[in-house]
């Protein structure tokens, strides 16, 4: 890796200066590519977050077109109602900074971490197992009308169907929403940037109020078993 | 105290980059090794003294810059820099 050039040193002088953070932390978030599972209202915050933190590709996965409820986000206009979500969303981000190459998710592109705010649960855990199986590090957002959740999976954490939400899931509001993928946007770039520096937990944002807690492994889960060398480290466990 | 390890003309720039810049000098650094910074009178030489002290690093030596206009030579020896975690 080369040193960070000046004018990325301009653009991201407050973050560098965040303790734990700084020169090599920002070249890993220079180097990375994210695939972002779900692009819509839910995921705004967390978009401009990952682009505004210096990630060097955001790779859009999303089929649908933008919904009247995505309006409410941070990247849609009332007028981009029915246009391709990816499209408009890539726009939108492509004009907060150069440092960020945003597309669609190409074929066959493989990412370094991803971020799932899937619309559904089946959608989330079958992005979230991808990522898992590639050995990449992934955050999964849950919200819900409470708030709702982010589950931090680091490579070899127990995965997200062990530590997902088991509760109903409802569409929370769009402040709490926003906060959500701020904390899920929070998460990855810690795991990009500093790998080993935070283990797989759970976050719950309730009203306002978050707590943490470390994800434990169901029994017999395959995730226990890392795909390319062997038994992964330990993690507490669950029956 | 040790000779400077490197120099760093900061002069020419403005907060936060005075800063940043000395950071990921001081990060390439070892504990207890010295980095001799350039500083323009004023913002500069007043806060980057404090915010290296608040980082963990110790200013061992702030004098006037020997043919520099309304300049200082800083001398920083480095620290253990505080974890997130050590934040108050």
């Amino acid at each position: 890796m080369t040193a960070l050039a000046d004018d990325r040193l301009a653009r991201f002088a407050r973050q560098l200066l965040v303790p734990g953070f700084g020169e090599l932390a920002q070249l890993r978030l220079q180097e990375a590519r994210v695939r972002a599972v779900g692009a819509g209202g839910a995921a705004s915050a967390a978009l401009v977050y990952l682009v505004q933190a210096g990630v060097g590709r955001l790779w859009l996965d999303d089929a649908e077109p933008v919904a009247p409820a995505d309006a409410t986000g941070w990247l849609f206009h009332p007028d981009t109602v029915g246009m391709p979500r990816a499209e408009v969303a890539r726009m939108a981000l492509s004009s907060l900074s150069r440092f960020t190459d945003v597309a669609r998710y190409p074929t066959g592109g493989v990412p370094t971490a991803a971020l799932v705010a899937a619309p559904s649960v089946v959608q989330a855990l079958s992005a979230a197992e991808v990522a898992r199986r590639a050995g990449i590090p992934h955050v999964v957002l849950e919200p819900d009308a409470e708030g709702g959740s982010v589950v931090t999976v680091p490579p070899r954490a127990p995965c997200y169907s062990c530590a997902r939400s088991t509760g109903g899931a409802e569409r929370p509001p769009v402040a709490a929403s926003a906060a959500l993928a701020a904390l899920a946007a929070a998460e990855l770039v810690q795991l990009i940037a500093s790998p080993g520096a935070i283990p797989g937990r759970r976050i719950e944002i309730v009203r306002g109020v978050a707590t943490a807690q470390p994800t434990s492994r169901l029994a017999g889960c395959a995730c226990g078993v890392d795909p390319r060398s062997g038994p992964a480290q330990s993690a507490g466990q669950k029956p | 105290m040790s000779a400077p390890r490197a120099t760093l003309d900061l002069r020419p720039f403005a907060c936060p980059l005075t800063y940043v810049k000395a950071r990921i000098a001081l990060d390439r650094l070892a504990p207890g090794e010295v980095l001799e910074l350039w500083l323009s009178a004023g913002e500069p030489a007043e806060s980057l003294p404090r915010s290296a002290e608040e980082d963990g690093h110790r200013v061992v030596g702030v004098e006037p810059l020997a043919g520099g206009e309304r300049a200082f030579r800083v001398l920083v020896e480095k620290g253990t820099p505080r974890s997130a975690e050590e934040l108050p």
